[in-house]
């Protein structure tokens, strides 16, 4: 195979796939090579959720917020049913204990400019009357959505397809190759060498294994994760409910929350998501146990327990499949998005955790800028590599 | 078989969608499963699957032999949240 592009976006995933989209609007001459079937890595294990509510007010924030007015063009622009639906969300407080900071959270969010509401008392049970009866406060966030993350993956990767874009599955790069200064030149692959003057890693989990061949170290680390799928049956909840607890888990820190230590060992937090089938998905799960995507059956009956405990009406519906994905963990929570200095024409779009759907739109926008050298849609301190550097 | 004949009937998946799945890059049972959901259902596939392996076998012109079963994904059969709750207390 004889290939010469522009760029070399390395990962079929949803980072590798909207950098390859939005590129390819750009004009840029785009190959996107993934080793096996297109959105066959953690994008195609995961849950959909675009969510503000769950991030950290600041910088993380505003970078959702920036990203969901980008997804909204795709749904527009992207001719692929995305299942996306718009109802927001809901944290859920357990007990007095979470209560202070449940407030505190809700307020640092409003104060970020997210459409939150403090919901308490009576209030909670006329939003979803199937809570269990002991809880005592909702957190919403009104502009919280959620798509079905494998059809984005795919609508984006049609999308550029018919703009011009190569698209390389079943083709695993074994090697970034460099030239006698350092810079990129191209990379090696099971079907031939490709060449092109920059290439963008975006490998998820996988990331750091190509980095290190031309020594570059990412601090990414697989954090493992559960889905439970129910059976279609009336619904428990009408959108999107977490328990507050899942802030601690996805954060650190275990106080506040009254569960048993194996509920914490494995990162137990009660995720509920409505699909567009009249179905449900029950999450979630965290943990650090390597590079393994087969379930883990005791952490798959915690979850349920878990699940119970909020919705106990939950009880005999069926649940029909599970399955597990490994997010890619940075030390600091936020994404890589940034070019390596020490290797001239190489990017790294990895280490997004659980958000990587959500985040998708304006990581694939800020690498397309940062290739073309224009000034990016906001700033990209925080998303450097050499912030882990010292 | 015609474009509109339904081949998952948990999900309603038609002929016509697997074949666009597979034009659009799927190779297999599970490929054509994340493109449009057929097998995703209660029956997990259990009564769509061949006739999907039919579809792809038609379209990508190769022997039934050279396609592997869906990987099977736990629980085996449907199971409610109580029973597997329960699970973990024992
Ligand atoms: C259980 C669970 C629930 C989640 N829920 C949500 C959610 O609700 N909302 C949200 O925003 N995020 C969620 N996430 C996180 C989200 O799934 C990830 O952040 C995102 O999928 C990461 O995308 P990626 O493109 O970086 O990685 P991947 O999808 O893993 O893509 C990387 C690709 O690179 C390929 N690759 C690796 N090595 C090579 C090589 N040498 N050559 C060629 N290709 C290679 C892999 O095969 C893979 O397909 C969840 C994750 C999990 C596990």
């Amino acid at each position: 195979m004889t290939d010469k592009a522009d760029v070399i976006v390395i990962g079929g995933g949803i980072i590798g796939s909207a950098i390859t989209y939005y590129l390819s609007q750009e004009r840029v001459k785009v190959s996107l090579v993934e080793r096996g079937d297109i959105a066959s890595g953690t994008s195609g294990a995961c849950d959909g959720n675009i969510l503000a509510i769950d991030k950290m007010p600041g910088y993380d924030s505003q970078l959702t917020l920036k990203s969901q007015k980008l997804l909204d063009e795709l749904v527009e622009s992207v001719d692929y049913d995305l299942e996306y639906a718009q109802r927001g969300s809901v944290l859920v407080v357990e007990d007095e204990q979470q209560e202070p900071v449940a407030r505190d959270w809700f307020t640092r969010q409003k104060e970020a400019g997210l459409p939150m509401r403090y919901l308490a008392g009576r209030e909670v049970f006329e939003d979803e009357p199937l809570l269990a009866r002991d809880v005592i406060g909702l957190v919403e966030c009104a502009s919280d959505a959620s798509l079905n993350p494998m059809a984005l993956v795919y609508g984006l990767v049609e999308a550029s397809r018919s703009i011009g874009a190569m698209i390389r599955p079943f083709t695993e790069v074994t090697r970034i190759l460099q030239d006698s200064t350092g810079a990129v030149c191209g990379v090696n692959t099971t079907r031939g060498m490709m060449s092109a003057n920059q290439v963008v890693l975006a490998a998820g989990v996988w990331t750091p294994a190509l980095a290190i061949a031309v020594g570059v170290i990412v601090p990414i680390k697989p954090r493992k994760g559960h889905i439970l799928v129910a059976e279609q049956s009336p619904r428990p909840a009408r959108r999107k409910v977490q328990e507050f607890g899942y802030l601690l888990t996805k954060f650190g820190g275990t106080e506040g929350r009254r569960v048993e230590a194996e509920m914490d060992r494995h990162g137990i937090a009660m995720v509920f998501e409505p699909t567009e089938h009249g179905n449900f998905l029950i999450g979630s799960s965290r943990e650090f146990v390597g590079f393994d995507r087969r379930c883990n059956h005791h952490v798959l009956e915690l979850m349920a327990r878990r699940a119970l405990r909020f919705f106990p009406t939950m009880r005999d519906i069926h649940i029909i499949r599970s399955y597990a994905g490994l997010r890619p963990h940075t030390p600091d929570h936020l994404p890589i998005v940034s070019p390596v200095p020490a290797v001239p024409g190489l990017y790294i779009a990895a280490g997004h955790e659980g958000d990587g759907i959500g985040l998708a739109p304006i990581t694939g926008k800020l690498m397309s800028e940062m290739i073309a050298g224009e000034p990016t849609s906001i700033a990209t301190e925080p998303l450097k590599l050499d912030r882990f550097d010292s | 078989m015609e474009d509109d004949t339904i081949v998952c009937r948990c999900e309603e998946v038609t002929v016509e969608e697997i074949r666009k799945a597979i034009r659009e890059g799927a190779v297999d049972v599970t490929g054509v499963k994340r493109r449009t959901r057929a097998g995703m259902g209660l029956c997990q596939g259990r009564t769509c699957e061949k006739i999907v392996t039919q579809v792809l076998a038609r379209e990508l012109q190769k022997p039934l032999s050279a396609f592997k079963q869906a990987t099977v994904q736990a629980p085996v059969q449907p199971i409610t949240f109580n029973l597997l709750a329960k699970a973990s207390h024992d």
